[in-house]
């Protein structure tokens, strides 16, 4: 134990006496006798869920990072412009982006999920509800349907239905699917 | 076949590479959090000290830990990154006292290239974000939203590949990191950037520094007030921020941990390779930095982190030596140090190599092991058994026997605790302040040995000397009746009961009293043919306080009698056989199966199943328990009895699922036990040892007990010589104390039983000792040390040089008998049909051992065998020779007697660096490789082609997630021969981690069902933060990863005896079968270990 711990041979042996003054102390480790016997450790079992909750299974957004940037881009130049043309304007907006979409299925939900970063957009995108629902795609659907917190369940028509329903009724605010079970 | 193997975990890992505090079980509690590699440790920081509270098992080696409090929470929530690019964010139930979890995902990406200097993980102080840094040129970002839920991860690129270290910044409005970098000119320098949420990318940060210290590779931030990061390097400390600049030169040490002291950031300590530590302390007028003060505190455990707690009360937790919990005292002690070590918390990590050996030849492996590195180089005795925690111990002398009495018939503790000696009898008793101090019964007699004292019904005590029989009231003490032995035949040996007493006097005459209230009644007399050496009557029938029958030992004809009582009536009688004397006999009852135990004076233990109606004793089995007399005893321990046998190897034997079980206990030469159940030492033992008596508890279950000889140097190599008794193993020395440091290398002998150094040869300038064997060779009956070495030459790549040392212990002394030059590193010697096999670089080497023509001797080479990258591991069965490469995974190679010569037989074509190699059987080899997988090969020798016989074919496959350094065929536990865990073949493995883990194989039924239970058990017992069990067993290295087979994770499966009833009969349901039958065939693997 012994060898090269002899510090501070430096002429003031208590060199290091003032730095160790008013070291932060919470009451803890107070007993003038440390026990070193506090009781065992037990080995942890986990016998329940460990399935984190929902929306907490966190994975990387896999666009390209250049791709991405341009999206970015893209996205805020027709998000300034959404602000002043309003409703007309998103629409072509999101027209637009809807063949890119199709192409990447997966990453289309992933990246409605991202829009709800900028609150604003967000908003102006849910109120959206195409006239002709019978021409989308049930994926698009979907889609839609998840932006609006609903379930994503069922056939075509009744996804159009559901649309129509919460479209009409309610805007925004996400709400149960146990509500709209009902509707159907 | 060794085909199927189940792995399971004797010792868990012990190198602590992370600690943190925080109030994670609760907003009042702070809790220290350990990383063990792939176990967390939580305690709570209280008042007396550290408690210990959780050990938590992550299904993943652990790459970076970190508490950490969002917005609105009350208590802190821990992240975790593993090494397979998983990661979780836990939070403590305490209604539950459950860890649930949070978040979890794969922060994994398809392409990107793994970081060179390890994994990073950050969160930002105002918990905007988690940084991590997993691929260069890549940093990932995990954003939380305003509720603290964390939010789709991204990377961004980051333009500096060589990245050393980053961390986030404090009291920036944006957050910001900052990022020490090397660049391609080996300059290193520190960058900020800020992360734009919203853009998904860098913004050039407020400031950066250039050229710092070539040795830089931490930063640590300071928080408020001052905020900026310190940067330590090898030569100086800098103190950077967007408005202050401020360096000092420091003593060149490489600092490898820091722990922030205030929560204001100005004060730090820095633990240094060489385990030295040093507080830093930031100099400073109101808010702004003026400058830097470095002190130096003093020693200890070279430390891999380190976690400030509370009231100048520190943890150090180390990867090579013990972890330590350290108070920082205001005064240096006389050496100058302000540093005291309160307790150190064992670590075998890094296990480097280690043997088995049974000192003791008990047929009970011990593992010795080369733990620790650099200055905290230690060898660890790792054994199994049962430990005695002593409480209170006395020196005594000459100790002959031992009772312990109740004051009163029905008390529930004892009082009285008789001690003979040879020549008087001393009683001692608890007084009122608990303590134990010596006191008189009136009616004994003190004066003489007492060959046997018990309680007897009607508040009485009865002792017997070689004269008499004395019965005793309890309470007042007054001798009540006394029975006198015949003038000149005074008695040898006796027993007793609460209402009988069985003694033999010389001549072999045998009497048999019963005890009533104040009277003794001789109720029979028996003449036997010779001397009687041992006597019991342990009432094991339906009548606590009478037994039926008696059991006798018999000097001359070596044979134990039953006979029964009260009519004294020979019933049975059992010759033993051989010429040593049965020393003690006991009849006892395990789990309601009647026994006759019976113990020699060799150390040898015979165990009859008994018939009490018939007396007929059945079923005869033999044990080696030690090699003095054995004394016997019961006791009781959670209501089950237990039996003790005392000698100089002092053994619990205790029995499950009806089978009997012999446990070490961990103390050196016992002559004497008994139980002393007191009020002040409840359930304990009176153990008489070497002078000694001492008072303890007794652990319930066995587990491994360490023993640490610490050297001071760093062990590399061991192995153990069982003719001259004695270790041998090379190791190095780190010279510090010069200007420059400097290696010296050693072959030490060590005494096997003391480990002192006996002997010392001193390795040239520049020499390694890398591998050590104890062999003799064909004509030559001497044991010989033999060692290989290396000449590792700063300027070449591979050493081109090394040599052969063949060393003979004689007088104690290392004797150089034969020396060889060779062309390279002598990375492997095996002793191979009566010659030396050696594993040179690229070449395999046969070696004769030739007698000279003046009679001494040399190495002659015979053959080789050429084609590998480095052959580092080799192991040989017969004429077989198993190599495991430095990248080129297994490959097997024949001897060929009539020609001479080495050939390749077999080879697995998979590109696998090995770290250990060893033969399971003919068939079977098993492997374990860089990336912290276990690997099993076949030999296929009834393959059609060539081709096919050319390969060996990979048969299982599994993620250990530990670096293996070296397998042994051994065992720690006892391997009796009647049981049926000893038929299973087992390997030991011991880990950089300080695990020491068994393999064993199992026959194919029990893995079948085995592994129907491990699937099921998947379902019930989850990994803790969402991690499966499935995806952390599957191989996986760079290049591919496949699920597990073949081998089973027997941690897993052992964990089923800890669940709760409910989950086991879920199980047993599943399986359609008895949750008893589960258990029983659960608890028959525990033993493996």
């Amino acid at each position: 134990m012994d060898g090269p711990a002899t510090p501070s041979k430096n002429k003031n042996s208590d060199g290091a006496s003032k730095f160790l003054l008013d070291l932060p102390s919470k009451g803890l480790f107070s007993s003038s006798v440390i026990s070193s016997n506090l009781g065992g450790m037990r080995v942890y079992i986990t016998d329940h869920d460990t399935t984190p909750p929902e929306n907490q299974l966190i994975k990387t957004d896999q666009v390209n990072i250049l791709i991405r940037s341009l999206l970015l881009k893209q996205q805020q130049k027709s998000g300034t412009t959404s602000k002043n043309a309003k409703g007309a304007g998103t629409n072509e907006g999101s027209r637009k982006r809807a063949p890119e979409r199709a192409a990447d299925g997966r990453a289309s939900a992933k990246r409605a999920a991202s829009t709800t970063q900028n609150g604003s957009r967000q908003d102006v995108l849910k109120s959206q509800i195409p006239e002709n629902l019978q021409s989308l795609t049930v994926e698009r659907l979907r889609a839609l349907l998840k932006e609006r917190g609903l379930s994503v369940k069922g056939k075509k028509d009744e996804l159009i239905a559901r649309l129509r329903v919460r479209g009409t009724t309610t805007t925004g605010s996400a709400s149960s699917s146990a509500a709209a079970k009902p509707l159907i | 076949m060794s085909t199927y193997n189940y792995v399971v975990t004797a010792h868990k890992p012990t190198n602590v590479t992370h600690s943190c505090v925080g109030n994670f079980t609760g907003p009042q509690e702070l809790n220290l959090i350990i990383a063990k590699c792939t176990r967390i440790e939580i305690h709570l920081l209280t008042p007396q000290g550290l408690q210990p509270m959780l050990d938590v098992p992550i299904y993943g080696r652990i790459a970076t830990l970190e508490l950490f409090r969002p917005h609105g929470e009350t208590q802190d929530l821990l992240f975790i990154a593993t090494e397979r690019y998983k990661f979780c964010v836990l939070q403590w139930d305490a209604d539950a006292n459950e860890v649930l979890t949070r978040a979890m995902g794969d922060v994994s990406d398809r392409i990107g290239r793994p970081t060179d200097n390890g994994q990073i993980g950050i969160i930002d102080p105002d918990c905007r974000l988690i940084g991590l840094h997993l691929y260069d040129g890549l940093f990932k970002v995990i954003p939380f939203d305003n509720k603290g839920q964390l939010k789709e991860a991204f990377n961004i690129r980051l333009e500096e590949l060589q990245v050393l270290d980053i961390k986030f910044l404090y009291g920036c409005p944006k957050p910001t990191i900052v990022v020490l970098y090397q660049d391609n000119k080996d300059a290193r320098h520190v960058k900020t950037y800020e992360v734009s949420l919203k853009d998904k990318d860098f913004v050039e940060g407020p400031w950066s520094q250039n050229n710092l210290d070539n040795g830089a590779d931490l930063l640590i931030p300071v928080p408020p007030p001052f905020c900026g990061v310190l940067i330590i390097g090898e030569e100086t400390i800098v103190y950077c921020s967007a408005s202050a600049f401020k360096a000092i030169p420091i003593r060149p040490s490489i600092t490898r941990a820091y722990g922030r002291v205030d929560a204001d950031g100005s004060r730090y300590l820095l633990g240094d390779h060489s385990g030295l530590l040093h507080l830093l302390v930031i100099a400073h007028e109101k808010e702004k930095v003026t400058g830097l003060k470095i002190e130096l505190l003093g020693e200890t455990s070279i430390a891999s982190t380190i976690s400030y707690l509370d009231n100048a009360f520190v943890y150090v937790g180390s990867s090579y030596g013990d972890s330590q919990l350290i108070k920082l005292n205001l005064q240096p002690d006389p050496k100058g140090s302000y540093v005291e070590v309160l307790e150190r918390y064992v670590n075998l990590g890094p296990i480097v190599d280690f043997c088995v050996v049974d000192l003791e030849r008990q047929g009970q492996g011990q593992v010795v092991t080369c733990s620790g590195a650099y200055k905290d180089g230690s060898l660890r005795i790792v054994r199994n058994g049962i430990g005695i925690n002593e409480q209170a111990s006395v020196e005594l002398q000459g100790i002959k026997g031992m009772w312990s009495l109740r004051s009163a018939t029905d008390d529930i503790y004892d009082t009285f605790l008789v001690v003979s000696f040879i020549s008087e009898t001393r009683i001692l008793a608890m007084n009122l302040e608990d303590e134990l101090e010596e006191t008189e019964i009136e009616g004994f007699c003190s004066q003489v040995q007492t060959l046997f004292c018990h309680d007897a019904i009607h508040n009485q005590l009865v002792q017997v000397t070689s004269s008499s029989v004395r019965l005793v009231s309890s309470s007042s003490g007054e001798l009540r009746n006394e029975w006198h032995a015949p003038n000149d035949y005074s008695i040898n040996v006796a027993t007793a009961n609460a209402t009988q007493v069985l003694l033999a006097t010389r001549g072999g005459h045998l009497v048999y009293l019963e005890i009533g209230d104040g009277v003794l009644v001789e109720k029979k007399h028996a003449e036997l043919k010779y001397d009687i050496s041992c006597l019991d009557i342990n009432p094991i029938g339906e009548n606590p306080n009478y037994s039926n029958l008696a059991a006798v030992g018999m000097w001359t004809d070596i044979s134990v009698k039953i006979f029964s009582l009260p009519d004294l009536n020979l019933i049975t009688e059992e010759h033993l056989g051989g010429e040593i004397i049965p020393r003690s006999v006991l009849l006892c009852a395990f789990e309601g199966i009647p026994y006759l135990l019976c113990a020699l004076g060799d150390g040898h233990l015979l165990n009859f199943l008994l018939n009490t109606s018939t007396g007929e004793l059945t079923d005869r089995k033999k044990v080696s328990l030690g090699t003095q007399p054995i004394t016997l005893r019961t006791f009781s321990s959670k209501s089950t009895t237990h039996v003790f046998a005392a000698s100089d190897r002092p053994t619990v034997i205790y029995s499950s699922n009806k089978k009997l079980l012999y446990s070490n206990v961990n103390l050196k030469e016992v002559s004497h036990m008994c139980p002393f159940n007191s009020a002040a030492f409840p359930d304990s033992l009176a153990i008489a040892k070497e002078g000694e008596l001492t008072i303890g508890t007794i652990d319930d279950i066995q587990k491994l007990h360490i023993r640490s000889i610490p050297l001071g140097e760093h062990a590399r190599r061991i192995c153990h010589q069982e003719q001259s008794r004695t270790f041998a193993i090379c190791s190095l020395k780190y010279n510090q104390s010069s200007t420059e440091d400097s290696e010296m290398h050693f072959i030490r002998l060590l005494d096997d039983q003391t480990f002192d150094f006996i002997s010392t040869y001193s390795l040239d300038q520049f020499e390694y000792g890398c591998s050590i064997l104890n062999c003799s060779f064909s004509d030559d009956n001497n044991a010989y040390y033999c060692v290989g070495t290396a000449y590792v030459m700063p300027e070449e790549n591979e050493p081109t040089k090394g040599r052969i040392l063949v060393f003979m212990v004689e007088d104690r002394k290392l004797q150089l008998v034969a020396e060889k030059e060779t062309k390279g590193a002598v990375y492997s010697l095996n002793a191979f049909n009566g010659k030396l096999l050696a594993a040179i670089n690229q070449k395999i080497q046969l070696y004769k051992w030739m007698l000279r023509d003046d009679g001494t001797r040399e190495l002659q080479s015979e053959c080789g065998h050429h084609g590998h990258i480095l052959a580092l591991y080799v192991q040989t069965r017969g004429d077989f020779i198993v190599v495991g490469d430095l990248m080129k995974s297994i490959s097997l190679l024949i001897y060929k007697h009539e020609e001479g010569a080495i050939e390749e037989r077999a080879r697995d074509y998979n590109a696998n660096w090995m770290s250990a190699v060893e033969i399971l059987d003919d068939d079977i080899y098993l492997g374990a490789e860089n990336n912290f997988n276990l690997f099993t090969v076949r030999k296929n020798s009834e393959g059609a082609t060539d081709e096919e016989r050319g390969r060996l074919e990979v048969v299982g496959e599994y993620h250990l997630g530990e670096f293996v350094n070296r397998f042994q065929h051994g065992s720690l536990v006892m391997r009796l021969p009647d049981s049926d865990v000893g038929k299973i073949p087992t390997i030991i493995f011991g880990t950089v981690n300080g695990v020491i883990g068994v393999i064993a194989s199992l026959p194919q039924d029990q893995y079948v069902f085995m592994e129907r239970l491990q699937t099921n058990l998947r379902k019930v017992i989850k990994g803790v933060g969402g991690l499966s069990h499935e995806q952390w067993r599957s191989f996986y290295s760079e290049k591919k990863t496949v699920d597990s087979r073949n081998f089973l994770d027997g941690d897993l499966i052992e964990s089923f005896l800890d669940l709760g009833r409910s989950r086991m009969e879920e199980i047993s349901k599943v399986m359609s079968v008895s949750v008893e039958e589960l258990m029983k065939r659960v608890e028959e693997l525990t033993r493996l270990h």
